[in-house]
């Protein structure tokens, strides 16, 4: 495929930067690109999930316990205006499920930017708007559960979106860590060679001869257990990169050692670029395409640990809200048999892992212009 | 297009008629339901089997399984009559009398699981044992007590003739073994079991002659049945595998200790089997779930043992349990458990019918699941709901004093009055307990002998928002910051209180802390909520860090034998109403701290008991549990549900089977219902 | 060529050693030990084990020394094949283990094969069409495996085998056939029972393939003898799998040998989920129970057979392909 930048009649593409050529090579892998849109969408979430949320999360109630998804109905009569039928419930004393019947006299009209519980939006500014809600704010006798609700009667929408924020936000610090970790050793194995690489190597080998779960198992039982729920995050977030900087490492060693010897690197040195300058302006841009892109690859593995770990009663727990500790809720026979929604957390999972899959390997495929 | 348009309005003219139909036709059947059955249909009334003390009515003759039968004619086994002995421990079944014959499976999660084993089918082997209602005690494996010297000395009487598994007679010398060789030896038992003492002074089994066992004690004892018949260190076999039970098979086990066999050959044959020491090498051979070879009284025997894939266990030849007709039980031949790698997979099979009785581990959140596939699985559903006030229980810690603001205000009655009335147990009893628990107090359920009265069961133990409120203003916590929360009355902020539970547990502790957190919001209470793990837990309670701790009090409906979660009575606990107290009541007021009047009164009143008569001890107990209901040192969330093992999955055509039993770790449940009368009907 | 082998051997052992000490570091790692697991679990039961009687208990198992005490104690029986007692099964670590490995090796190289047939074409087809509609598709299904929870699709599969076609729940045999002796028809039992913890743990690992098969593929298919063998008029099926797919099977090949430590590790949450009886559940519980030496010993066995597994496959590599050695030594 080098042919199509060879026969590429315009001038631009000599003098376009490696930054252009990356980014007309990622363009053509439209997979890559549809995913770069989604985890785009993803941190949007990550920013305002509690815009996006229209209930609290941890807001629960028994006559809402376990309410399937509601139908909603997007025009009245002829005019646009989004609706929810309100509901009774009430438990079968013969089957012991909750039953819940709409009740089609009552319209619970959705507003847009309604009123809600009080949050910072990004954190800063103090607001009750949300993206939905319902007249009436906090205090409506009837309101909307787009996803149907948990055993507790919350609202699983918005503690998806809560979730979303923890769980992305554990993958991005832990890819970071793993990605400083990865970085530097794998750069001074790759640079210095010799001794510090045979140690580095050997340790990168032990790591991964070591089964995975174990390995978590261990760190994550090590922990402290009275420790907040903050304070796990974090630990959490750090066993995680802990384990996931060897293949970073191997990546940017080998990066390393290759391109010491590309025709641009010594020529570079021969002009007389100090040692630095080679490094940072010649190498390492690079270079960084492939660490963009081989960070990218790790970050599935993280949302997928955060999940398993939480499975494993390891992970972040109860109060806390995240995709592992909601999959974790869902994982029983009663979920699968009579509340199937609380599954729905997953489908986020799976979106998530794919997308930053594909566009990882959007990026890689792109960060060797001439390569392939 | 018109046409298109208007059928969405059709439709819902036509839901909305069908929606008044269902929520009618549903109203209808929840009225129509509770008006016949009270409450609930799946749970029945309380029956079982008895056993026939009447010596009038003991069979003469008696019967036995068909391949023991084979056995005897092949001359492999003695005769029944010779097997069972004089005395043979005469049950009638609660229905009819059953049939020989086929495999009873059941699932279990581990060696951790030996509590499985000795529920369904150690007989029970304890000495004493409860009738059905876990009320009385009756004569078990023993054929009677009888109390002398004012309660100092008991006569224990064995039965005549009953033998071992292994056809060895089973005399009082196995109960001197024991108390002489194995309880005093100290490698063995490192600490005297509290069981065995009075006022913590400890008393002597002595043999009288070989069916008599005589107990004295330095002082009146007169609690000393119910402790034979109580899953105690004294009932049986179930704790020889950490050197309790009252007695152990001397003929068997002289082998494997020092003093029989000589120190060398017992650190050679632990050696051998590769065993670290020969205390590690006794205790295994004694553990009636580790060891095929063990020579046992109960109904059923280990084949291939609880650490390995599936516990297999078989008829005991020598049972000494018959039925009113003269069969030698149990009926069933064989109980298979196959291992379970996890709790959902146990379930699960539950659901398809693999198992043929299942009570423990079935999960109450299952309830729908375990009804809907009723026909498929071809089993029945029932419910046992517990006998004690509390699945879930919040214990304040009286002792805490990190934060001498938190401490002074759990030891205030009102703020821990009030922190009650603030609980919503209705909403916690629907989504957690499927509506099948009772809200309210700690205090057993009302046909408990203990039981102080109805109105005890609401004490504190209602919602009253605005009272709670009252009360917490009352008491100097009117100040509140913006979100609504009460400010510590030092300035420090917000009163913020951390309530500590425990997760994978048969009560769902942390999900219904987090509930109980947002209901507290309403009357300003900032409650934080911390799982943590077992042994963490253990830390922290006797460490004294613990502020609130969640969890239950099975058990309590049995308070003198079991009082761990009436008052602060053991340091290892998972939640702890005072580790200080603990140390003060076992020392004697020589160490911890000196609880205050009203918990010193009913610490008292629970010593008092063990020497009285039992009418005063009645008293005293009810007396005992007026002061906690008043006091609240343990908010009593929701009670007397089947959450604890109380969900019960049978096969149809399995007999004798009770529409609800007593349950309770004291009835070893299924026990009380003497598993070995159940029989398959064809 | 031996020198080669012999220095990576060499290495080999070192790291073996290392796992040693580093898989019984982390079993030290949680506070506590197996007896207070054993009290905490005592006591939520109701039963009370005394502050002397936990001292004896940890005197007996030889818990109260420094763990290099502890350590230098396990190795020494290690070494003559002695993996200890399993504190919580009381039995010897290697009756307990015993039958499982087997069935995990079982289980794991029956996902493997799975793997393949799956990761083969997609791979193939993938490069050759890359970037095309059909490469999209097979991908998105090769990956589904890797991003859907493994835990969750395991307990849906359970339920929907029970309800559809009532399948017996979980495990690896029916239950006549759990305590038997090996045969013909527990074998044909074991093979029935194995497509479902296959295809769940197969699925997981076919993205990775994927990846591999198709990166090497698209090597080898710019390079000059491609171009040859197509410019000579050969037709398409034959140009790709007659030569570059078999020298881009190479490296796929080579992967085998740690592929299969990574199934067995990655097999546990499967294996818990489906209550099979395989090594991921016991070790679990294990660690749950700080079972020193029965967890020690899992996690060093699948180290070890990580380690050989890599040392096989980079040797099988160099004797295959000449350049590597050139390269590597």
């Amino acid at each position: 495929m080098a042919v199509v930048v060879a026969v590429a009649p315009e001038q631009r593409v000599f003098v376009a930067s490696q930054w252009q050529l990356m980014w007309w090579r990622f363009r053509k892998h439209k997979l890559a690109v549809a995913s770069g849109v989604v985890v785009l969408g993803f941190y949007l979430v990550v920013l305002g999930a509690d815009f996006l949320a229209y209930a609290d999360p941890d807001v629960s109630e028994a006559q809402r316990s376990l309410m399937p998804p509601q139908r909603v109905y997007w025009f009245d009569g002829w005019q646009f205006g989004p609706y929810v039928h309100g509901f009774k419930g009430a438990r079968d004393p013969q089957t012991f499920k909750r039953v819940y019947v709409a009740d089609p006299s009552v319209k619970v009209p959705i507003r847009f930017f309604a009123e809600g519980f009080e949050y910072r939006f990004l954190g800063l500014i103090p607001t009750t708007r949300h993206l939905i809600g319902v007249d009436g704010g906090l205090d409506a006798s009837q309101t909307i559960f787009l996803l149907g609700t948990d055993v507790q009667g919350r609202d699983l929408w918005s503690r998806l979106m809560y979730g979303t924020r923890i769980s992305l936000t554990i993958g991005l610090l832990g890819v970071t860590a793993s990605l400083v970790l990865g970085v530097v050793l794998g750069g001074l194995s790759g640079f210095y060679g010799g001794v510090t690489d045979t140690i580095i190597q050997r340790t990168i080998e032990i790591l991964r001869s070591i089964p995975t779960i174990p390995l978590w198992m261990g760190l994550a039982a090590a922990l402290p257990r009275d420790w907040s729920i903050l304070q796990v995050y974090f630990a959490i977030t750090i066993i995680i990169s802990l384990l996931g900087w060897t293949e970073l490492a191997r990546v940017v060693r080998g990066r390393f050692l290759a391109m010491r010897e590309e025709d641009f690197v010594v020529s570079a040195r021969l002009v007389g670029c100090t040692e630095l300058r080679t490094i940072f302006v010649h190498m390492v841009p690079s270079f960084m395409s492939h660490i963009i892109a081989a960070t990218t690859l790790a970050l599935p593995a993280m949302i997928i640990s955060e999940t398993s770990l939480s499975f494993l009663g390891l992970g972040l727990r109860p109060p806390a809200i995240s995709w592992g500790v909601l999959l974790q809720q869902a994982q029983n026979v009663q979920t699968v048999a009579i509340s199937p929604w609380l599954m729905l957390p997953a489908l986020p999972v799976i979106v998530a892992v794919m997308a930053f899959n594909f566009l990882g390997d959007g990026l890689r495929d792109a960060a060797d212009p001439y390569g392939r | 297009m018109s046409q298109v348009r208007r059928t969405p309005r059709n439709r819902t003219l036509r839901s909305r008629l069908t929606v008044a139909l269902v929520l009618g036709a549903l109203t209808v059947a929840v009225a129509a339901v509770a008006l016949a059955q009270g409450k609930n249909a799946l749970i029945g009334k309380l029956e079982g089997p008895e056993v026939v003390t009447d010596a009038a009515k003991i069979p003469k003759a008696f019967k036995e399984a068909p391949q023991l039968a084979e056995l005897v004619k092949a001359g492999k086994l003695p005769p029944v009559a010779e097997r069972i002995g004089q005395d043979p421990l005469v049950i009638k079944p609660l229905k009819e009398i059953g049939k020989y014959g086929g495999t009873w499976r059941a699932g279990f999660t581990g060696p951790a699981d030996f509590w499985n084993g000795f529920r369904c089918c150690s007989g029970p082997d304890h000495l004493m044992f409860w009738d059905y209602t876990g009320d009385k005690v009756m004569p078990n494996l023993a054929r009677g007590l009888e109390m002398q010297d004012g309660g100092k000395t008991w006569l224990l009487q064995l039965r005549r003739g009953m033998k071992w598994s292994d056809g060895k007679p089973f005399t009082a010398d196995d109960f001197v073994f024991w108390f002489e060789d194995v309880y005093r030896n100290k490698d063995l038992v490192p600490t005297p079991s509290a069981t065995l003492a009075i006022n913590g002074k400890q008393g002597v089994i002595e043999k009288a002659d070989t069916y008599t066992v005589r107990y004295r004690f330095p002082e009146a004892y007169y609690m000393f049945p119910d402790v034979l018949a109580g899953s105690t260190d004294l009932a049986g076999q179930m704790f020889g595998y950490r050197a309790m039970g009252g007695f152990a098979p001397a003929h068997y086990m002289k082998q494997f200790h020092p003093k029989y066999a000589g120190q060398a050959e017992v650190d050679k044959k632990a050696k051998d089997e590769k065993f670290d020491s020969w205390v590690r090498l006794f205790l295994a051979k004694n553990d009636w779930a580790r060891n095929p070879d063990l020579p046992v009284l109960s109904a059923w025997k280990t084949v291939t043992p609880i650490n390995t894939p599936t516990w297999t266990l078989e008829r005991n030849p020598y049972s000494v349990f018959v039925d009113t007709a003269g069969n030698q039980l149990p009926y069933i031949d064989k109980v298979v458990l196959t291992l379970a790698e996890n709790l959902e997979v146990i379930n699960l099979r539950a659901i398809a019918g693999e198992y043929d009785y299942a009570s423990r581990h079935m999960d109450l959140g299952k309830l729908p699941v375990f009804i809907e596939n009723q026909v498929k699985g071809n089993y029945k559903v029932y419910l046992d709901p517990g006998d004690y006030g509390g699945d879930m229980i919040i214990k304040f810690n009286l002792n805490y004093d990190a934060d001498p603001e938190i401490a002074r205000w759990f030891n205030t009655a009102d703020f821990r009055r009030a922190l009650s009335l603030g609980v919503d147990r209705d909403q916690i009893n629907e989504t957690f307990w499927l509506g099948t628990g009772t809200p309210g107090s700690v205090v057993p359920v009302d046909s408990n002998k203990y039981n102080p009265g109805p109105q005890y069961r609401k004490l504190w133990s209602t919602l009253d928002v605005k009272k709670a409120n009252e009360m917490l203003d009352k008491l100097g916590l009117g100040k509140k910051d913006a979100q609504g929360y009460r400010l510590r009355a030092d300035g420090k902020g917000r009163l913020r209180i951390e309530i500590m539970t425990l997760g994978g547990q048969f009560v769902q502790y942390t999900q219904i802390a987090e509930m109980i957190r947002e209901q507290w919001k309403k009357i300003g209470i900032d409650l934080q909520v911390q799982e943590v793990e077992r042994s963490l837990a253990l830390k922290r309670t006797e460490a004294n860090e613990q502020q609130l701790g969640a969890w239950n009090n099975d058990g309590s409906e049995h308070l003198f034998t079991f009082p761990l979660h009436v008052f602060p009575f053991e340091l290892a606990a998972v939640a702890s109403s005072g580790p200080l107290y603990v140390k003060w009541f076992h020392s004697a007021g020589a160490q911890g701290k000196e609880p205050e009047p009203r918990m010193k009164e009913l610490m008292e009143k629970w010593k008092k008991a063990f020497g009285v008569p039992e009418k005063e001890r009645i008293q005293l107990g009810k007396d005992i549990w007026k002061i906690a209901a008043e006091e609240v040192y343990i908010i009593g969330v929701v009670g007397m549900g089947p959450a604890s093992m109380g969900v019960r999955v049978v096969k149809n055509n399995m007999g004798n089977i009770p529409s609800r039993q007593y349950n309770s770790p004291d009835g070893k449940t299924p026990g009380i219902s003497r598993p070995a009368t159940f029989f398959w009907k064809n | 060529m031996l020198a080669y082998i012999g220095r990576r051997v060499l290495l080999a052992i070192f790291t073996v050693w290392a796992i040693s000490v580093l898989s019984f570091v982390i079993i030290q790692l949680p506070p506590g030990d197996y007896v207070t697991s054993y009290i905490a679990q005592m006591a939520s039961s109701g039963s009370v084990v005394s502050e002397e009687e936990a001292q004896a208990l940890r005197l007996q198992y030889g818990l109260g020394q420094p763990i290099y005490v502890q350590y230098a104690k396990w190795m020494r029986q290690v070494l003559v094949g002695n993996f200890g007692m399993s504190m919580e099964w009381r039995r010897p670590v290697t009756d307990v283990i015993g039958e499982r490995l087997w069935l995990t090796i079982a289980v794991s190289v029956a996902a493997l094969l799975l793997t393949w047939v799956l990761a083969l074409p997609i791979g193939i087809y993938s490069a050759v069409r890359q970037y095309s509609a059909g490469d999209y598709l097979a991908t998105f299904i090769g990956f589904i495996g890797l991003a859907v929870p493994n835990f969750l699709l395991a307990l849906v599969i359970l339920y929907l085998g029970f309800i559809l076609f009532n399948a017996h729940i979980g495990g690896l045999f029916s239950p006549e056939f759990q305590d038997a002796a090996w045969s013909g028809a527990r074998a044909w039992d074991l093979l029935k029972h194995l497509p479902i913890p296959a295809l769940i743990l197969g699925l997981a690992g076919t993205a990775q393939q994927i990846r591999i098969m198709r990166a090497n593929l698209l090597d080898e298919l710019r390079k000059p003898y491609v171009v040859t063998a197509r410019s000579k008029g050969l037709s398409e099926v034959r140009v790709i799998l007659r030569y570059p797919v078999r020298v881009a099977l190479n490296p796929f090949a080579s992967t085998i040998g740690y592929t299969l430590p990574y199934i067995v590790s990655g097999s546990i949450i499967v294996s818990l989920v489906l209550g099979l009886p395989t090594v991921g559940p016991l070790l679990l519980k294990a660690l749950i129970a700080q079972d020193m030496f029965l967890a020690g010993t899992i996690v060093l066995m699948l180290g070890v057979m990580t380690v050989i597994g890599t040392l096989v496959s980079d040797i099988l590599l160099v004797w295959v392909d000449p350049r590597i050695r050139l390269e590597e030594t």
